[in-house]
């Protein structure tokens, strides 16, 4: 039985009117009117504004209701709701329902006039797509919101709802108390009356949070914006609903010989380098193999070799002889396939973690989501039988950005010819206006390496070592592109400028970082390309879940697609234009061009960076690793 | 409170939502110039003269005080004053490629209209750099300066937005021979 709790009072008089609270009363919900006597925000909503008007009564929404969700989540399956509390914050009206309770529809308005409030957005919304409920069109997610209030300063309490609360000086419920109730929660049922009621309780305190840091959080939001975050959260949760389709079979596979697998891999890999001991990575040796082949490895501060992955992805590039080495350590270090978290339906899903990286691009844990750092293991990637799937990313996106954003004409040709590397060489005189990719492609390398280590913030040092010339080369690359692209250089010393005398720097849509006493110059740099390439990314995913496209999961810069094999191409087709109206609204105009990789059952979706070690690793199994037991 | 839903922020029209991210237009930060050098062109340098007759002073009286690696400018009624001991030049206004700003004193004729091979393949580079990127190297075999032109289609240089007399006054700054007791006058007679 629901509990629909009604009170005429606005809800900044809530908890401070005696009259208010003896109406509830008369519902029986006196422990609910203690708690929201205890919880809620005071009279002025926490911060007057505007000829000492509350916050929330400049909202231009009839309803505002703030709203949780409690549910269960197995590894790879979607959200099993168990309860929802959700408030009404200016009638003060209530609602809680267990899960025998929840009807066919959302039991508040989800169109333009209402206001969906909630913290980390994408479960609810998540629960109201399990629920085949309507999904709110103004979603206010205050997580996101308080991310990009502090993103780039340090928060001391992280950016959880209790880091929140504490950040705005507000109380919170323990966060120990809180694990053990979400550990109740993810216990699944059945669930005595008593936990049932602890859990409502717990899942209300979660709302009154909201209601409480909602007053005093919004002079500082911006609305318009704030909600087109919320809309890409929506966006956010059908992706994790969909999640990426694995080949469930090799994964079982590769899963039950994987500790052979292991020992195999460092057997036949490390043979040309004796730097394993075991399962272990011995700094001594490697150093030898260095010495004795004459690789120049880079040091830390310290003196220690610089053992970091981006390190060895560099070293690798300059050293091919060292990417089997790297492909190892990622293998032996980096992947979890126990953590993989793979549903009943043979889909890999995880939390997208959206607007967790300092740039706003989601940040799902490695171990966890199937593009992590792994490139390998993404040969798990395959359609289910009927279907085809797709992996579309912009072309050379980030050039594209610094081309548009910052106007350089040059810039803006060079990305028009298709080809940006090829026509900066063309552009710098290093190249004749008839070159090809086929004709100068030395040249074409190095004017291309000299692109990405400007968006890099790479110095001439580290060029050199990446193109394999001298530092006096590197050095004249890089002063050709300056030269070059100086309005867009110009552009970049401004955003850096802009950015340290503000104190922050933004993205198209709002997306802000601040800056710190010491900051990084080269991030701040790099800043505008990275954030608004995940502006862009994100535009395209609601656009494209919006249109009906089950898009399985963003990855930087791109997108899996997932359709029937009859509609693949159409689907493909549709999401390529969601990508280039949302590059031309971040881009005020100015379109970005796609490539697509398609893969149609049987096929398997491949990384040409992984493949080696894929073939390697699916030769081990079949045919060298005896069958466990 | 309205309930109307024209009144709510549509997040579905992003375009309407887009902030401004022309930060060059709107940073009021400019690249202040506060040395000009007095020197002819480094022999690694590409370099231009900025074609503008404005951003040339020619004659030009300076005094070149080689222990010191100074370059004074004299003034013309000083310059009356201090007969052989000063250079007649034409500065030029030069640039490099790494954009910094120099004046390059290239010596004039001799009031006879004489001029040795330097000073003249100086000049021929000097006017050469007004259309091109050029580099200049002393040859002691030719006796003259080697120039040579860049064969790439180099972009013109972008010249700082300061004027002629802003660029001299900074690059003479304080060796301004424009009285007759300055330091560097009464040096020169012995007046110490």
């Amino acid at each position: 039985m629901a509990e629909l709790l009604t009170c005429r009072c606005p809800t900044d008089q809530v908890g401070s009117d005696a009259a208010c609270q003896a109406e509830w009363g008369a519902q029986d919900t006196r422990r609910l009117a203690r708690q929201a006597s205890a919880t809620l925000p005071a009279a002025d909503g926490g911060r007057a504004t505007e000829g000492g008007r509350p916050p929330l009564d400049l909202l231009p929404f009839a309803e505002i209701w703030a709203v949780d969700f409690e549910f269960g989540s197995e590894p790879g399956e979607n959200p099993a709701p168990v309860c929802l509390v959700a408030w009404e914050l200016r009638s003060g009206r209530k609602v809680r329902l267990w899960r025998d309770e929840f009807g066919s529809a959302p039991p508040y308005p989800t169109g333009p006039t209402a206001l969906f409030v909630a913290y980390y957005a994408s479960a609810e919304i998540g629960c109201h797509l399990g629920l085949d409920w309507l999904v709110p069109e103004r979603v206010l997610d205050l997580y996101t919101e308080f991310r990009n209030r502090t993103n780039g300063v340090p928060t001391e309490n992280g950016s959880g709802l209790l880091g929140a609360l504490a950040y705005h000086g507000l109380d919170g419920i323990g966060t120990v108390e809180k694990e053990e109730m979400r550990e109740l929660v993810l216990r699944g049922g059945p669930w005595t009356d008593a936990e049932r009621e602890a859990i409502l309780e717990y899942c209300e305190s979660d709302v009154a949070a909201l209601a409480r840091l909602l007053p005093v959080m919004l002079p500082s939001i911006d609305l318009p914006r704030a909600l087109l975050r919320g809309r890409y959260m929506v966006a956010a949760a059908r992706m994790e609903r969909s999640g990426v389709p694995i080949d469930g079979e090799t994964l079982g596979r590769l899963r039950h010989h994987w500790s052979d697998i292991q020992d195999q891999l460092i057997a036949d890999i490390d043979a040309k380098y004796g730097v394993f001991d075991g399962r272990t990575f011995k700094v001594d040796r490697f150093a030898d193999w260095l010495a004795r082949n004459n690789i120049p490895w880079p040091r830390l501060e310290s003196g220690r070799l610089d053992l970091s992955d981006g390190t060895f992805r560099e070293m690798a590039r300059a050293y091919p002889v060292v990417a089997p080495l790297r492909e190892l350590r990622a293998a032996l270090s980096e992947m979890r396939l126990s953590a993989l978290p793979v549903g009943r339906d043979g889909r890999n899903r995880t939390m997208l973690s959206a607007f967790r990286a300092r740039t706003g691009r989601n940040q799902p844990s490695n171990t966890r989501f199937i593009f992590g750092p792994s490139v390998w293991l993404r040969g798990l990637i395959k359609p289910p039988p009927g279907y085809g799937i797709a992996y579309i990313d912009w072309a050379q996106q980030e050039f594209g950005i610094a081309a548009a954003l910052s106007g350089d004409p040059l810039m803006m040709d060079a990305y028009r010819s298709g080809d940006p590397y090829l026509a900066f060489a063309k552009q710098a005189g290093a190249a004749p206006a008839d070159a090809t990719k086929a004709t100068h492609k030395a040249i074409r390398d190095q004017f291309k390496s000299t692109v990405l280590a400007v968006q890099y913030g790479m110095g001439a040092d580290a060029l050199a070592q990446r193109i394999g010339q001298p530092p006096i080369r590197a050095r004249e690359l890089l002063r050709l592109h300056r030269e070059t692209y100086r309005v867009f250089w110009r552009w970049s010393d401004a955003a850096v400028d802009r950015a340290i005398l503000n104190g922050s720097l933004h993205t198209v849509f709002g997306w802000r970082v601040g800056v710190p006493a010491v900051s990084n110059e080269r991030s701040l740099r790099n800043f505008p390309m990275q954030a608004n390439g995940a502006e862009m990314l994100r535009l395209a995913c609601c656009l494209g879940t919006e249109w009906g496209i089950e898009v399985c999961a963003p990855v930087h810069d791109a997108v899996l697609i997932c359709a029937p094999l009859e509609r693949l191409d159409a689907e493909v087709a549709r999401m390529r234009q969601a990508m280039a109206e949302a590059s031309r609204i971040v881009l005020d105009g100015f379109e970005l061009g796609t490539d697509a990789h398609i893969v149609r059952y049987p096929d398997r979706y491949m990384d040409e960076r992984g493949e080696v070690m894929w073939a390697r690793v699916i030769n081990l199994i079949n045919g060298q690793l005896p069958e466990a037991a | 409170m309205t309930d109307n839903s024209d009144n709510t922020p549509n997040p579905f029209d992003p375009a309407s939502l887009r902030l401004d991210q022309s930060y060059a237009d709107t940073v009021g930060v400019k690249k202040l110039l506060t040395t000009v050098p007095v020197r002819k062109p480094n022999r690694q340098d590409f370099v231009r003269v900025h074609p503008d007759l404005a951003y040339r002073l020619t004659p030009a009286a300076i005094i070149e005080v080689k222990e010191d690696r100074e370059v004074y400018l004299v003034t013309p009624e000083m310059a009356q004053a201090l007969p052989g001991e000063f250079a007649t030049v034409t500065l030029f206004t030069t640039i490099n490629r790494q954009g910094t700003l120099h004046l390059w004193p290239v010596k004039l004729p001799n009031p006879e209209g004489r001029q040795n091979e330097w000073h003249r393949s100086a000049a021929e580079g000097a006017e050469r750099a007004t259309k091109k990127w050029v580099r200049v190297t002393a040859s002691m075999s030719l006796g003259a300066y080697e120039i040579f032109e860049a064969s790439g289609d180099l972009p013109d240089p972008v010249w700082p937005d300061f004027s002629f007399q802003e660029i001299l006054k900074i690059a003479f700054r304080d060796r301004i021979v424009d009285r007759a007791d300055h330091p560097l006058v009464q040096r020169l007679q012995g007046i110490v």
